[in-house]
């Protein structure tokens, strides 16, 4: 089914959302204004939002190493997203998360571990608790190639499908583990979702940079998984524009690789010319952008006046439940 | 009072924690029909099916995982962990995810989940069945230690720790399995974080846990008889760590043991002669004394993990150097 010009040019949105904040806090890192380890996934935004468009706020949503895009979407306040990443206690985690542990349980957020492989074994328990109590909520957990190699990716494809847990691993598949390509580490590189058949877990691969594509597949994966018919894999085939982190200058990648992947393969740049196609004025499209900006300039700004947390937050939260006899933290 | 094995006490924890709240469910490796390597989860599978008491495969770290995951929707998950050198298979679980999962995202998120595992030496099982590695799990704020030494500690304990909104490491030593002790029939909870003063005395505190504590009894029994009046504390919580108790009878008897069964090096003996060392100086008058293993593995011949492992009359000495001093 074509999806309708009105979601698609609410994905043309979110999409620039996304792109605009990349650029904003690659922008903050290199000032000096963000703290800290960030990982852009410039080049990447129709992977989370085809995705996340599939998904309802209840839902359980496990983003990457990559996580700003998810988070966005998600429905939390964005602003607080990037206060988050600006390590202020305004911030969805006050302050104390930062890029790279970001959650918002309220949207089902819940949250990005710098482990990776770590909430593939975790999204198995709250896949699992969704079945323990009969609710129709998935568990989606988003992981990188690079993830392939850790042990608990496999652990938990065995226990899922042993277990049926709807549950859909998010193979973002954007050609590099920091600088090594798959098929200088793996088996099977070609397709590393090739794998999940290992463990009876059905998996499809589709290009990542068309949002469409992207949807479709993941509803699929999505409507089984509600159905009660177990974890899926989707592999997004995709790429990073930047480096690893903001401030890598990527040095191990050809120059030609990367130019062709931004002329050729630019998620929004596609959305776009499909728009246009479907007699959408490039005037509304323009306006899109130019709102989608704005959005991301109040967030800065709400970010850059924000507080810090306070000093006495470094002892806050480390028990849920207080011990009488312990002094925390001392 | 009736009496009950430890095993049995923790075993009837389990029952009545599943019968009282159906959010509290079981996984483990061979803990549903089997009933547990140690028949701890006996007669669960029977009554509660496999949805709440799970068979899971060789995979530590996805059985953590699991837990963590269910455990921050609610749900109050109790894993088994065969023996507690398997804890190294699911140790990113319990550091970098059950540990932080509450302070990282501001308070957002509590993992309510217990880990069990049977630790200690003594089986013959050597290096990979017989460590006690308390000490690795103390050094992760935001976990919580539990060592009972009783039937009856473990029963409060367990049912304590499922109740609990924090991650918690329940150790179980294996030679205490099959030791006996009045156990009340009813629920009932022993508060996480209390030390218990289990005998009383005025010239030397023992500080020991699970079944060292069991040694500390016996040598303050047969110290008794010379004149020597000891103080046995169990910390029942290796963290949080109860100093108030731990303080009141130091300043009262002045002289400490800390018996421990893991390598010295490093050991919770070592933190709380630090902490005594930071806070009570000026009422010790001999330095504390640690009993301790050898900074060894636990080696597979009798011979020698007897050597390796304290025994009673490693503890007995120790109390008399620390008189003696």
């Amino acid at each position: 089914m074509e999806l309708t010009v009105d979601k698609l040019k609410q994905m043309y949105y979110d999409m620039n959302l996304i792109r605009r904040f990349e650029e904003k806090v690659d922008e903050h890192s290199k000032k000096g204004n963000i703290p800290g380890f960030i990982h852009l996934s410039i080049g990447q935004e129709a992977c989370q939002t085809g995705v996340m468009h599939a998904l309802k706020e209840t839902d359980y949503k496990f983003p990457d190493h990559r996580s700003h895009g998810v988070c966005l979407l998600a429905g939390s306040p964005k602003e607080k997203v990037m206060a988050e990443i600006f390590a202020k206690k305004t911030g969805l985690c006050e302050g104390k998360g930062g890029s790279m542990h970001i959650a918002d349980v309220e949207v089902g957020n819940m949250g990005n571990n710098a482990i990776e492989g770590s909430i593939t074994a975790s999204g198995l328990g709250t896949a699992y608790a969704s079945k323990y109590r009969g609710e129709d909520n998935v568990t989606a957990v988003f992981m990188g190639d690079g993830t392939c190699g850790r042990g608990e990716l496999h652990e938990s494809m065995n226990m899922a499908s042993n277990l049926k847990v709807p549950l859909i691993y998010v193979l973002v598949n954007n050609g590099y583990a920091i600088s090594t390509r798959a098929e200088e580490a793996h088996a099977f590189p070609e397709h590393l979702s090739d794998r999940a058949a290992g463990y009876d877990i059905p998996a499809e691969v589709v290009d990542g940079n068309d949002v469409e594509k992207v949807y479709e597949t993941m509803n699929r994966a999505v409507q089984r998984a509600r159905k009660g018919e177990g974890p899926s894999m989707i592999e997004l085939l995709t790429y990073r524009w930047q480096g690893h982190f903001s401030g890598d200058p990527a040095s191990y990648r050809p120059e030609d690789e990367v130019e062709k992947w931004k002329e050729e393969k630019c998620p929004i740049k596609n959305l776009r010319e499909k728009l246009e196609k479907r007699d959408v004025k490039p005037e509304t499209l323009d306006k899109l952008e130019e709102d989608a900006l704005q959005e991301v300039n109040e967030m800065v700004e709400f970010a850059l006046n924000s507080p810090e947390p306070e000093l006495e937050d470094a002892i806050k939260y480390i028990y849920a439940e207080k011990y009488e006899s312990m002094k925390e933290g001392k | 009072m009736r009496e009950l094995k430890f095993s049995q006490a923790l075993n009837e924890a389990l029952h009545q924690e599943m019968e009282r709240d159906e959010d509290v469910f079981v996984l483990g490796q061979d803990v549903g029909k089997m009933g547990g390597d140690f028949g701890v989860t006996k007669g669960l599978w029977k009554k509660y099916g496999e949805k709440r008491v799970i068979d899971t495969p060789l995979s530590e770290a996805a059985m953590v995982g699991l837990s963590n995951g269910a455990a921050f929707t609610g749900l109050r998950p109790v894993v088994e962990i065969m023996f507690a050198d398997f804890i190294t298979e699911c140790f990113d679980q319990i550091v970098n995810n059950a540990a932080k999962a509450h302070y990282m995202f501001g308070g957002q998120l509590t993992a309510p989940m217990v880990l069990r595992t049977a630790s200690g030496g003594g089986f013959r099982a050597a290096y990979h069945h017989s460590q006690n590695p308390e000490a690795w799990l103390m050094n992760i704020p935001g976990i919580t230690v539990v060592a009972p030494s009783t039937p009856y500690e473990a029963k409060g304990l367990l049912t304590a720790s499922i109740r609990s909104e924090n991650p918690i490491i329940f150790f179980e030593h294996k030679m205490l399995y099959s030791t006996s002790g009045e156990v009340p029939e009813e629920p009932y909870t022993l508060k996480l974080g209390k030390a218990e003063v289990k005998k009383e005395g005025k010239d030397v505190t023992v500080i020991a846990s699970m079944k060292m504590c069991e040694y500390a009894m016996k040598a303050a029994e047969e110290l008794a008889d010379k004149g020597v009046s000891v103080e046995v504390i169990d910390p029942r919580t290796l963290v949080p760590f109860d100093r108030e108790t731990i303080f009141d009878s130091v300043a009262k008897t002045n002289r400490v043991v800390v018996a421990y069964e893991a390598p010295k090096t490093g050991g919770y003996g070592a933190e709380i002669a630090g902490m005594l060392n930071d806070e009570m100086f000026e009422f010790l008058k001999a330095p504390v004394k640690r009993v301790a293993s050898l900074d060894s593995p636990v080696a597979f011949s009798p011979k020698l993990e007897d050597h390796i492992i304290p025994e009673y009359s490693q503890v007995l000495d120790g109390i008399k150097e620390v008189i003696d001093y």
